[in-house]
């Protein structure tokens, strides 16, 4: 009795030392994660209620930041103009990355393919602020390279960043030109990972390659390209650094997107409760987009 | 067996991933000839290139790049630091050790990567300012543990055997040895996948270091790069010698660690 006590004690005090030093582990990560990822956001709901400007503290106003934001246009025109941008850029990331993966899986396994998967996946080491100062470049009116190009096939030149109509789009390109090859390798190696064998027996029950795409290959990728959709529209959702270096909201406010007003109210008009107003919106918008994808995909799925 | 048929449309698909391989190449061909050219205008002959470094030594003497390349290694060596050791003592204590809630934690610290970073912008700009951290090294590194790491590292402490940990307690081998002599090596291939995440976050990250950092002593590249106007009263050589630069140290590193670049978002999407 007295020795199967002890033994139980023993183990008792061996896992409250394991579970202290468990909890040291943890620690760092846990003050680390706390302080920059926690409890800012509460801070950012209390600020939104608030004017503050960091010279005196910050006092209560309640929801006029609020009601400020829906009085005037900024707040749903940046949101427009985002939504117009993931708009554009998601769909065409994801179905550029899809179609480059599932043919280079099955067409060019070879030195050629995996020569042509490296070359894609460059562009997205290069930073936004360096691809953005180089495609500025390439977007010239006077003698930018694709302006040389419309030049020397007889077009007229187009000022690509300077018109409203075609500004965002402009924008969109070049995140389209950087993201495609960070999804295309999820994508393949969502393709490797099919068996094979389920493609052969396709193939020997005589599928064409376009039935196999949609009928085989689409439906396995599908929590791929759930997960690269969710990626997608909380990447663009987020687009700051292009259109910082690009055009800085303009011409007129035709790319103001939500994270460049947060920027400008912020740290440029030192008014961050009202800036944390937006922030706040936006957060609100993209749990928003999450829970309908979930509920979207759940129902497809039973 | 292996014999293919020719078919037109594989041929034109081949053709087509040429194309835009081409495409995803240009802009950086085009950024690295014009660093090496000194006109005035952007209509570039080719009799316009010079082998000459003269753009990039203006670049890192005259507008600061050597400054900021500086502070922009000091940064990421510090962050990958960092992010590593925090991220694998968090994963192993997550993974091995009987923690009362902490899955409950660790779905608290995955949710916070569904959060916009512009969400905690402010406020982590108001306490690194109340601080007194702002113009660091410190307001650069500190931010960059996050979830993903963590997660990361989870993954690959899950492989490490319960049994050999259990046995090295037996012959006598102490906690924090145990941790750094068979579970780091174990896991090492997870913390270079970790440390390449590590650097292009902390290589190109923008916005944070464009309001924290405002000293221009203390600017990293990004924000040096921003400086530069594109417009056309600009010395386009110069500018495109910055971005040559700002290209250059990820390129270096994706030559070499191309495997593990593209295995580990590989991972984290799939297994994600």
């Amino acid at each position: 009795m007295t020795a199967a006590v002890r033994v139980k004690r023993k183990t008792s005090l061996r896992t409250r030392r394991q579970i202290f030093i468990g909890i040291l582990y943890i620690l760092p990560s846990f003050v680390l994660m706390m302080t920059f990822n926690v409890i800012p956001i509460f801070l950012s709901a209390f600020y939104s209620f608030t004017k503050y400007n960091m010279a005196a503290p910050p006092e209560w106003i309640g929801l006029e930041n609020y009601a400020r934001l829906f009085s005037n246009r900024v707040l749903t025109e940046s949101l427009s103009n985002t939504v117009q941008y993931v708009l554009i850029t998601v769909p065409a990331q994801t179905v550029l990355s899809l179609l480059i993966a599932v043919f280079i899986a099955e067409h060019m396994k070879g030195r050629y393919g995996s020569l042509m998967r490296s070359v894609i996946f460059i562009p997205v080491i290069v930073s936004l602020i360096a691809s953005a100062t180089v495609w500025n470049i390439m977007y010239q009116p006077k003698g930018g390279l694709i302006n040389q190009l419309l030049e020397f096939f007889g077009a007229q030149p187009v000022n690509f960043l300077g018109k409203k109509a075609s500004a965002l789009p402009s924008v969109a390109v070049v995140a389209i030109w950087k993201s495609t090859g960070y999804y295309m390798v999820i994508y393949y190696a969502g393709v490797m990972n099919v068996p094979s064998d389920v493609r052969e027996a396709a193939i020997v029950d005589g599928a064409t390659p376009v039935q196999r795409f949609f009928h085989i290959t689409l439906p396995i990728l599908r929590p791929i390209t759930y997960m690269i959709v969710t990626l997608g529209i909380i990447g663009s959702f987020q687009v700051f650094d292009l259109v910082y270096k690009m055009t800085g909201g303009g011409p007129g406010r035709s790319t103001y997107t939500v994270a460049y007003v947060i920027y400008t109210f912020a740290f440029q008009d030192k008014n961050y409760g009202y800036a944390s107003a937006v922030a706040i919106c936006l957060l609100i918008v993209i749990l928003l987009i999450h829970l309908i994808q979930t509920l979207l995909f759940k129902e497809k799925d039973a | 067996m292996k014999k293919k048929t020719f078919s037109p449309w594989v041929a034109a698909g081949v053709l087509l991933i040429t194309l835009f391989a081409v495409l995803c190449l240009l802009p950086l061909i085009y950024m690295v000839a014009v660093s090496f050219t000194d006109s005035e205008s952007l209509y570039i002959k080719v009799s316009d290139l010079r082998p000459s470094l003269y753009n990039y030594w203006y670049a890192i003497v005259k507008r600061d790049f050597g400054t900021a390349l500086k502070n922009s290694v000091i940064t990421v060596v510090g962050s990958c630091l960092l992010v590593d050791i925090v991220a694998s003592m968090a994963a192993y204590g997550f993974e091995k050790k009987p923690i009362p809630g902490k899955e409950t934690l660790f779905q608290g610290y995955l949710a916070t990567m569904m959060i916009p970073g512009q969400v905690v912008l402010i406020p982590m700009f108001v306490m690194i300012n109340r601080a007194g951290l702002t113009n660091t090294y410190a307001a650069l590194i500190l931010p960059m543990v996050g979830a993903f790491g963590i997660f990361l590292m989870r993954q690959f402490m899950v492989a490490v055997p319960n049994e050999l940990l259990e046995a090295a307690e037996m012959d006598g081998c102490g906690e924090a040895r145990r941790f750094v002599t068979i579970v780091l090596p174990l896991v090492q291939p997870a913390l270079i996948t970790l440390t390449i995440f590590t650097f292009n976050a902390a290589w190109n990250n923008f916005l944070w270091p464009l309001i924290i950092n405002t000293r221009s002593e203390m600017r990293v590249l990004p924000v040096t790069m921003s400086t530069l106007s594109s417009n056309s009263t600009t010395n386009y050589g110069m500018v495109m010698a910055g971005a040559t630069l700002t290209f250059l140290f990820p390129f270096v590193l994706y030559i070499f660690l191309q495997k593990q670049f593209v295995e580990g978002i590989a991972l984290g999407g799939v297994k994600g």
